[in-house]
């Protein structure tokens, strides 16, 4: 066991950090200017996919590199990725789709063409995913799938022109088998997409209502009926990112220079030991839960994980999310009512509701709090 | 003792109940919001026709003698029906400052014409400066012929935009964070020199940043003695806690209530969410934390009423509790409705918003902690 990084390491973290420092683009630039700043990260080899084998062009990250690098972007607030694509569709089309498949949709996805969404849940499948009701009806001649249903909470959906969905192929044995992976392109007319708005006012999910939509066989990933099996691995990896335990760190920063601008008595509200010590204690368990990613991707290097301790991050990492943006509604006291977009109090102020309503839905996505207490206490427990 | 209402107070609550689940369904509301002033004129006209308006006022200015404990009553129902109109702006706190410590004039002038649905008022107390500190007031009033002019700054006035008078509270001597020194005044909110901007709040009200520069008041607009408001305005931000509290509690009651019905209904792993043990227990855990707050908020208004001095505490017991129990009812109603329990669609969101903001005005869960632990 060794704790420090090793002298390779410590370089690795000059040049990251370098790399950010020459190329990050600022203000509003972060939304205008983010091909190039992809395409530079792709420039250096396979930055642009840090998670991804280097047979696929990917880096070829030792764990430690890519704890680093993950925390160097976090830390400078780089442009996040939209993970569906890179993150959540090509590993599954890596492990288990087949090559005229690879060769067609990798490169949409690796330089941000083609926007993907996710059609996993449902309105009678939500922590119960596998309830899944979405019919797949194999066509007589076998070339195609007639799809109807509908999928619900399906983020940017209203500008996806592809959607990897999971359908019913069977409703015979568990519910967990007759699972079909298909992919279907947004513009097939048999799709309508319906907004929902949101707690925090903003439009990112969607429903997503499928009728008569004809998927061929060659958009089905792996095996009819496997499709379960191919998204569960997934989930695992995506509720490690979810924790977003880098992204936390730089928040709670924040949320300290901003209660610092705030008059309280003599001094500001980070010098009242109640304000103080709320602070404190998500520091505490920021470290903690810093180390304990560290560990998990320790596990995944020895060729172990990431197994259901994921749901760990997950679980910690959102509630921490949570309650610094409390942290931010308390500072920004009165200037927490008027909603935002609107220039009145404190400029902190202006996001900090708007974050802190929306920032809600982070214990209920990717599995549910409650969900992910039953993952531990079932698979690493024991538990029944 | 007996705390159970009369029987004029229960007629009192069921009149609102039933103007609320005829009236005020979700969508009604989303209405009401919808106007610049984010609420309905004719709904603020059958308060007053049905004398719920009139309801504290003293009989002598042609109100019904009631207390603080049927405001009580009144907010509590509001709560439940997420109520928009100004009743605490014009009435708990406007009205209630003209009859505490108005002149005989002022009085006649003020009090039937609020009673009667013709006047609104509201309170304008928080500056940008420390605005959860009711001492903290930099807005001068400087004496000048028989009048006085004012300057400065008031944040989160809410209901300015409708408002046929803003009381204010500004310094005629001391200093910027002195208790001493702080006079009210009666406003007109077309006065040169006073200008606002308006914004909604997030949970759908209206509120104003207000701007004072050299504006006139003549003498009748002073409210009381030069120098000596703090005590009126702790008293009102008093009366504007237990208000926000019973309106809390109403909306508390609402969400635990709503969560209940909908992990009933809600289908998942072949059972109803409602026989997962964990939830059933974090539905209790909401019932008792709502309770808890209830009995503090009869406790402070029961204290508040008699002036006893033990009142204060109670009440930055409260408004904490109310700060603490609203954000852990409201944000496990969201939990527990999953997905649904984000959507504008459902009332939940929209319960949710308003304990935010309410927990925001008059000091949030941490202020009044510190201050009652002192």
């Amino acid at each position: 066991m060794n704790t420090e990084f090793s002298e390779d390491d410590l370089a690795f973290q000059k040049k990251v950090v370098d790399f950010i420092k020459a190329n990050l683009p600022k203000g509003m630039e972060m939304w205008t200017k983010r091909n190039e700043w992809f395409q530079a990260l792709k420039a250096q080899g396979g930055w642009d996919v840090p998670k991804w084998p280097v047979e696929f062009g990917g880096p070829g990250f030792t764990p430690t590199q890519r704890y680093i690098f993950d925390m160097e972007m976090a830390r400078h607030a780089t442009p996040p990725q939209i993970p569906f694509g890179v993150g959540m569709l090509a590993p599954i089309l890596m492990n288990h789709g087949s090559k005229e498949q690879i060769n067609r949709f990798m490169p949409g996805i690796r330089d941000g063409s083609v926007n993907w969404c996710q059609g996993y849940s449902e309105p009678g499948a939500g922590s119960d995913l596998a309830n899944l009701k979405t019919k797949a009806e194999l066509s007589e001649d076998g070339t195609y799938y007639l799809v109807n249903g509908q999928k619900i909470w399906t983020t940017l959906a209203h500008i996806a022109h592809w959607m990897f969905c999971l359908t019913r192929t069977s409703s015979s044995g568990a519910k967990q088998e007759g699972i079909t992976f298909l992919l279907i392109p947004m513009d097939d007319p048999g799709i309508e997409t319906r907004p929902i708005i949101t707690l925090g006012g903003s439009h990112s999910v969607n429903e997503v209502y499928l009728t008569d939509v004809k998927v061929p066989v060659t958009n089905r990933i792996g095996e009819e009926g496997k499709g379960w099996t191919y998204a569960k691995g997934l989930l695992v990896h995506e509720r490690t990112g979810l924790a977003g335990i880098q992204h936390s760190v730089l928040a709670l920063e924040k949320a300290k220079a901003n209660a610092r601008t705030v008059k309280t008595g003599d001094g500001s509200l980070m010098d009242l030991p109640s304000f103080k010590n709320k602070v404190g204690a998500l520091e505490a368990e920021l470290l903690a839960l810093e180390f304990t990613e560290l560990r998990t991707l320790s596990q995944v290097s020895a060729g172990e994980g990431p197994g259901p301790e994921s749901s760990i991050l997950k679980l910690k990492g959102t509630e921490i999310q949570q309650r610094i943006s409390e942290l931010n509604i308390e500072a920004a006291g009165i200037y927490a009512a008027p909603w935002s977009g609107q220039p009145i109090g404190p400029d902190f102020a202006r996001g900090a509701t708007s974050s802190y309503l929306g920032g809600r839905a982070t214990t209920i996505y990717g599995g549910a709090s409650e969900v992910q207490k039953d993952v531990i206490a079932k698979n690493v427990l024991g538990l029944g | 003792m007996d705390l159970s209402l009369t029987s004029e107070q229960r007629l009192l609550q069921d009149s609102v109940q039933k103007f609320i689940s005829t009236q005020y369904s979700i969508s009604e509301r989303n209405n009401f919001i919808a106007n610049d002033q984010g609420y309905d004129n004719s709904n603020w006209q059958q308060f007053a026709d049905l004398g719920w308006l009139a309801m504290t006022f003293s009989e002598e200015f042609g109100g019904l003698g009631g207390s603080l404990v049927d405001s009580m009553i009144m907010l509590e129902e509001f709560g439940k029906g997420l109520v928009v109109e100004p009743f605490l702006s014009t009435v708990i706190l406007f009205g209630a400052a003209v009859e505490l410590a108005g002149s005989q004039e002022q009085k006649q002038a003020i009090i039937p014409a609020i009673i009667e649905g013709n006047l609104i008022g509201t309170f304008a107390y928080a500056e940008p400066v420390e605005p959860t500190n009711l001492s903290a007031v930099q807005t001068k009033a400087t004496a000048e012929d028989s009048g006085f002019r004012l300057s400065g700054m008031k944040s989160l006035v809410f209901n300015a935009v409708s408002a046929d008078k803003i009381l204010l509270s500004a310094r005629t001597s001391g200093g910027d964070f002195d208790a001493d020194g702080i006079s009210l005044f009666i406003v007109d909110p077309a006065a040169n020199g006073l200008t606002r901007t308006d914004y909604a709040t997030v949970d759908g009200l209206r509120a104003s940043e207000i701007n004072l520069e050299q504006v006139r008041v003549e003498r009748d607009g002073l409210l009381g003695k030069t120098g000596t408001a703090s005590k009126l305005i702790q008293g009102l931000a008093n009366r504007g806690i237990l208000g926000l509290a019973a309106e809390a509690i109403g909306a508390m009651e609402a969400l635990y209530k709503s969560t209940i019905e909908y992990t009933k209904q809600r289908q998942q792993f072949d059972h109803p969410l409602a026989d997962f043990q964990v939830l059933k227990h974090r539905m209790t855990e909401m019932f008792v934390e709502y309770n808890l707050v209830k009995s503090l908020c009869m406790k402070a208004t029961m204290l508040e009423t008699q002036g006893t001095a033990d009142a204060q505490r109670n009440i930055h017991a409260l408004k904490y509790l109310v700060g603490k129990t609203g954000r852990f009812i409201s944000q496990n109603a969201v939990q527990l409705h999953g997905g649904m329990g984000m959507t504008e669609d459902l009332p939940i969101a929209h319960y949710f918003k308003r304990l935010l903001v309410i927990d925001a005005q008059f000091g949030n869960t941490d202020h009044h902690l510190n201050k009652f632990v002192g």
